[in-house]
């Protein structure tokens, strides 16, 4: 009998989790980011002797499944630009002239980062919270993609309880296969309330000895009109600047 | 292994040393502040070494009165130039494009501005665009039916950058919440009058076009049309679609209403012919779990030559060369060079082709390195070209490109009778 309620307790245990783990997985994403942006980012990839190629992208999102970036340097890259809707993703090359569609294991910028990572949506748009447990200061978050069209099935994100911020994110495979590790580093003012980490870092089993980095700056609140997020407009992205 | 140690010599010549990894990672802000103008292209460089197969019918046309040798070396270089100035709601760009060739023809040298247009955005849902302009529609990558307002796009490039039309165009977009998340309407006028798009079609027209874009179900799906006098008028479809996080389908369907081909029979006669035609493609994009990308392609050109015109055409032109060579009279061979140009010497001139491109990225652990093969073949004659690749991009606004093209296929068919057997090409394409 002690058996069968400390189950039916377990039971309703879990549920009381996921809907404090999905709160606080909302609270993460907020405190990330405004639900809709401008940011500028630099993307460095490292290679093991230590060389170094770096991108600069300004972004836009809007709403929990809308986000734009265009890269703004180098040169042989400046005005591609890339669009996600939902599960749709596509590139712009003004060289090709007309927005194809690209998956989300691809990267448009080689190294660690993918298309996913690069136009990373909320992490509650995209993930159910399994469980979560609490370490001290620590909580540790098992996040399940909610559909199979998601970069990453699993997620372990480890976030600092107090700020609510994310530390370090363990991207799995089903299998629970680790893909990569995300370091969110250096926590920043950017001023209108924002405070979040200004540097991620990732490596990847995959890739031994490589790293890729994204660097943020004037990340600010700001709203776009849904045309904004049209294949039709990518290749004027550059003037929402 | 020859190219990977002339990327490292590259690399190294080119004073890329390699930089300790800083914890400390610094963001400029002024690297990203918005300046009213800009500035920006490419120069490039070009060498390329061909084969020639003297046995061919293409040879015999071009090379009937000369003898060049077995091999052929071009000097390529190429300037892009592109600026762009902004002001308020108005955007001024232009893009040009200066080809340099050293050939056995001499020296030749041509700027043609590709694209010069004004854009007018009075609010994210409105642009209007005047001038000179590529629109490029459709899905597909190497070919594209239903471009009706496109120069058709060579399928061994198809990422170069285009020569546009003079148009006026408007792109009215509307999102929406649902199903249906965007539609677009993008109405054009394209003008066609002496030294005005006189290439574009019969001249003194002003002719029509118009796509509509769906965002729909997460398909992506366009209707568009061309009418006006200039060509036969045409309808079209296209539809784009991610079936999984790896894998995209897409295809295009055209409908021409009374073509008008010219077509040369065996004995040299020249016949018009015209008639409802429709040109379609079907088309994947697949990435594998170790990150090689495939794309395939099956093209169906309506508006193509069957295999028995193309085998005519061939005939002719060898029966010319032995009239040649026999009476040393090249009438024969001057009809079927006026034949050629836009017509059969278009690119994929056939009917029916299959396009498979495979790329690998960063293989080897060598990040920034796009080992890649592509294989075009004439499904009628079987004859195809395979082109296997490796490009670089590893160093800071330089690609670096060693291309190799062979092509194969029985006499009278298409890449048989191509005027090389295969090509060599070495890009270095610095952008600034």
């Amino acid at each position: 009998m002690k058996i069968f309620i400390a189950m039916i307790a377990l039971l309703f245990a879990i549920p009381a989790y996921a809907v404090d783990g999905t709160a606080f997985l909302k609270q993460v994403d907020r405190n990330l980011n405004p639900e809709s942006y401008e940011s500028y980012r630099k993307l460095i990839n490292v290679e093991p002797d230590g060389r170094k190629k770096e991108y600069t992208l300004f972004t836009v999102k809007k709403g929990v499944d809308k986000v734009a970036s265009v890269f703004l340097a180098p040169a042989s890259e400046k005005g591609r630009s890339t669009l996600r809707l939902g599960d749709n993703m596509w590139f712009y090359i003004p060289n090709v002239g007309k927005p194809i569609r690209i998956t989300s294991l691809q990267s448009v910028v080689g190294g660690v980062f993918n298309n996913a990572d690069i136009l990373q949506l909320d992490y509650a748009a995209e993930y159910n919270v399994e469980k979560m447990e609490r370490n001290g200061n620590e909580y540790l978050l098992y996040l399940k993609a909610k559909t199979k069209t998601v970069a990453y099935d699993r997620l372990k994100l480890h976030a600092e309880g107090k700020k609510q911020l994310p530390v370090k994110i363990e991207c799995l495979t089903e299998a629970n296969m680790l893909i990569k590790t995300i370091y969110f580093k250096d926590v920043k003012d950017f001023g209108g309330g924002i405070v979040r980490p200004s540097v991620i870092e990732t490596d990847s089993p995959l890739y031994k000895g490589y790293k890729s980095v994204m660097i943020f700056a004037k990340v600010k609140a700001k709203d776009f009109k849904d045309e904004a997020f049209t294949l039709t407009f990518m290749p004027n992205l550059e003037s929402l600047r | 292994m020859v190219v990977v140690i002339l990327i490292f010599l590259l690399s190294s010549f080119l004073g890329v040393p390699p930089v300790a990894i800083a914890e400390e990672y610094t963001f400029d802000v002024s690297e990203i502040e918005k300046k009213p103008y800009h500035i920006g292209g490419y120069a490039e460089l070009r060498p390329a070494l061909s084969g020639l197969d003297k046995d061919a019918s293409l040879y015999k046309l071009r090379f009937y009165n000369r003898d060049e040798g077995s091999t052929l070396e071009e000097y390529n270089a190429a300037l892009r130039l592109e600026g762009s100035l902004e002001k308020g709601i108005a955007r001024l760009f232009v893009r040009t494009n200066t080809d340099y060739k050293n050939s056995y023809l001499g020296e030749d040298i041509k700027t043609t501005v590709y694209e010069g247009f004004l854009s007018l955005k009075p609010s994210s849902s409105l642009t209007i665009d005047i001038g000179k302009k590529t629109l490029k529609w459709g899905k597909g990558y190497a070919w594209n039916p239903v471009a009706f307002v496109d120069r058709p796009k060579d399928p061994d490039e198809p990422e170069q950058n285009l020569e546009g039309f003079i148009v006026a165009s408007v792109d009215y977009i509307k999102s929406f919440q649902g199903p249906l998340k965007t539609v677009s309407f993008t109405p054009v006028l394209v003008p066609v009058y002496e030294h005005v798009n006189d290439s574009f079609g019969r001249i003194d027209h002003v002719n029509v076009a118009a796509r509509i874009y769906a965002l729909y179900y997460d398909t992506d799906i366009d209707f568009m049309l061309l009418v006006g006098g200039s060509k036969p008028a045409r309808y079209g479809v296209d539809f784009s679609r991610n079936i999984t996080t790896n894998f995209e389908i897409h295809g295009e369907f055209a409908f021409i209403k009374d073509y008008e081909k010219k077509i040369m029979g065996g004995g040299g006669d020249l016949v018009e012919k015209e008639y409802d035609t429709a040109s379609y493609l079907a088309g994947i994009r697949y990435l594998t779990e170790k990150d090689t990308t495939y794309i395939i392609e099956y093209y169906k050109n309506g508006t193509g030559f069957t295999e028995t015109e193309m085998t005519d055409y061939l005939s002719f032109i060898d029966n010319g060369y032995n009239a040649y060579v026999i009476s040393g009279s090249d009438t024969l061979l001057k009809k079927a060079l006026n034949v050629t140009s836009g017509n059969y010497g278009k690119p994929n001139p056939a009917r029916n082709y299959v396009y498979l491109r495979a790329s690998r990225k960063d293989p080897f652990d060598i990040l920034y390195f796009t080992p890649s093969i592509t294989w075009i073949c004439n499904v009628d004659d079987r004859s195809f070209s395979l082109s296997p690749e490796f490009l670089y991009t590893g160093i800071k606004n330089l690609d670096l490109r060693l291309r190799t093209s062979v092509l194969r296929g029985a006499k009278s068919s298409e890449y048989g009778q191509k005027q090389n057997d295969y090509k060599v090409e070495l890009r270095a394409r610095y952008y600034f």
